[in-house]
């Protein structure tokens, strides 16, 4: 099924962005953890208050009462969602068309290695990384809001976000993977790869702001990760992560099958 | 050599890039223990009849067998008994020459002996610096390397000597040789004719996208050689004129073979039309 010598090759490629990432996410985390504080919140919410709009464009909503709805209002709208995601981008592109682009995928076809066992090599090295990221910053929240806060944060809930978080990256994951699998050129990988996520979720803070832009959120992907519903346990949580997952499962097969068939002018 | 046994068939061959460029309707096979000379300008199509053979492209008309298999469906059988020089040399440029060659064999799950020491011995390679720091001779003598070390029944060699210093095109003509006594069937594309006239059996001329000569090579040559005879005034100076210029001589009449320049060779199968590039 999959090629050990290749998956080490490019595991070791992903070590130097899952360290960075990993910095930056333990940075990020420990802060905002840190920085929890119910007298503050009400400073918070007072600004929320001043600009609901910008607040809300980041993902920042006015309820924070208590740590994993502060948590959510904080790391939930961009850095969880922003780091994991370029991972997937620079990752997404430099596995399959980056060496399609530069020529160095001959070395890899000119071997008696099926391209199925090339791609879904390839493609386990992204999902590992993205697994990783996120596997990563929940152990980090976990212990972060244990040492700090005892008892303030709900395991279950947590592991239930991040699960809904895992999918949401896996499926951005699946969209870069399937451009770099699409087209040769870095220009229209990197294009539709960088591309399309980073619409989406301009399009979602639009719809962050509220009023008309509203309705922008039906045209968003991010819309389906919806972390107050899935830690409030409302109905519309669990199913938008299971389309997500859904959608992932289905990017990362179709990758499988052009690659498969598709002309390599290599 | 040739058993008659077919090892590379290529089948009215056709892929249209649109422009006259591509490959249209081109045909030949390769015997088993033949090696066969692929020649023509740049841009004339030998690139893309390999990628065909390779399981790179899928044939659009016509089609590739190797050892009978379909080079597009049965690729990774094909590319068991293969070995692959690309044309344009690029390597995962993050490894040093030594990592690459270890890649190479893990990811072929190589068993047994590799000639790889030797290969390296016999290029003076030194693999320890980084690829992307390597000069193009250098990343030619990986990819060599790479192309040889696990011992193929079958080559195919893409401009095999672009970028190697004259010592190290003798060698590798010589590596050819050798391998030719082994029985092995070797196709190798090139734009000199200097390059495939020592080592190959037979020759192909491809000119855009169409193969127009396929000659044996001693055909060829007699086309590519014009011979003189000059008479000097004695046969001292005949016998000197003769060692000089590398002549036959008879009496005081000496027989000289001069080269056509490439450009005339190639013209005379081009039809005197404009250089396609």
């Amino acid at each position: 099924m999959l090629n050990k010598t290749l998956y080490c090759r490019e595991m070791k490629r992903n070590v130097k962005l899952l360290v960075l990432f990993g910095m930056i996410i333990s940075m990020y985390v420990y802060i905002i953890i840190s920085m929890y504080d119910p007298k503050m919140m009400e400073m918070m919410d007072n600004f929320a208050k001043l600009m609901p709009e910008l607040m809300a464009a980041m993902g920042m909503t006015t309820d924070t009462a208590n740590l994993m709805a502060f948590m959510i209002s904080y790391l939930y709208g961009f850095i969880l969602l922003i780091f994991p995601m370029v991972f997937s981008i620079l990752r997404g592109h430099g596995l399959v068309a980056a060496y399609v682009d530069k020529g160095s995928m001959a070395s890899l076809l000119a071997a008696p290695v099926k391209r199925r066992t090339i791609i879904l090599t390839q493609m386990a090295a992204l999902i590992s990384g993205i697994v990783i990221l996120v596997v990563y910053s929940t152990v980090l929240e976990y212990a972060c809001a244990g040492v700090l806060f005892p008892g303030e944060l709900e395991g279950q809930k947590l592991l239930l976000l991040n699960a809904g978080l895992l999918c949401l990256q896996l499926f951005i994951g699946s969209v870069c993977f399937l451009a770099s699998t699409i087209f040769s050129d870095s220009k229209y990988s990197i294009g539709f790869g960088a591309g399309i996520p980073a619409l989406m979720y301009v399009i979602q803070m639009l719809a962050n702001v509220g009023g008309a832009a509203e309705k922008a959120k039906y045209f968003s992907f991010f819309t389906l990760y919806a972390p107050d519903k899935i830690v409030n346990g409302e109905s519309g949580g669990i199913s938008g992560i299971v389309i997500l997952l859904v959608g992932a499962v289905i990017l990362y097969a179709a990758s499988a099958v052009i690659f498969e068939k598709r002309d390599l002018a290599i | 050599m040739a058993d008659g046994k077919k090892i590379i068939e290529v089948e009215h061959l056709t892929r249209d890039y649109g422009g006259g460029r591509g490959v249209f309707d081109v045909s030949f096979q390769v015997a088993a223990g033949e090696v066969f000379g692929f020649l023509g300008p740049n841009g004339a199509g030998k690139t893309t009849t390999i990628r065909h053979l390779m399981g790179f492209l899928k044939a659009k008309e016509g089609g590739c067998r190797i050892n009978g298999l379909d080079c597009f469906r049965d690729r990774e059988k094909v590319q068991q008994m293969l070995g692959y020089l690309p044309g344009e040399i690029s390597f995962f440029d993050d490894m040093t020459g030594i990592e690459f060659l270890d890649f190479v064999s893990g990811y072929r799950k190589d068993k047994g002996e590799s000639r790889r020491k030797e290969l390296m011995d016999m290029f003076d390679l030194n693999p320890h610096g980084k690829i992307k720091k390597m000069s193009k001779g250098m990343k030619q003598k990986v990819g060599i390397v790479a192309a040889f070390m696990h011992d193929p029944q079958i080559l195919i060699l893409d401009e095999p000597t672009s970028g190697l210093d004259p010592l190290m095109q003798n060698r590798f003509i010589e590596l050819v040789e050798a391998e030719r006594e082994k029985g092995k069937t070797i196709l190798m594309s090139s734009h000199m004719f200097e390059e495939v006239e020592r080592t190959c059996h037979r020759i192909g001329i491809i000119r855009a996208g169409k193969l127009v000569a396929m000659d044996q090579v001693e055909a060829l040559r007699e086309q590519y050689m014009t011979p003189y005879t000059v008479t000097l005034e004695s046969e001292e100076m005949a016998k000197a004129f003769a060692k000089d210029f590398q002549g036959v001589c008879q009496g005081r009449s000496v027989t000289v073979s001069a080269k056509r320049s490439l450009e005339e060779v190639f013209m005379q199968y081009y039809g005197g039309e404009e250089h396609a590039e």
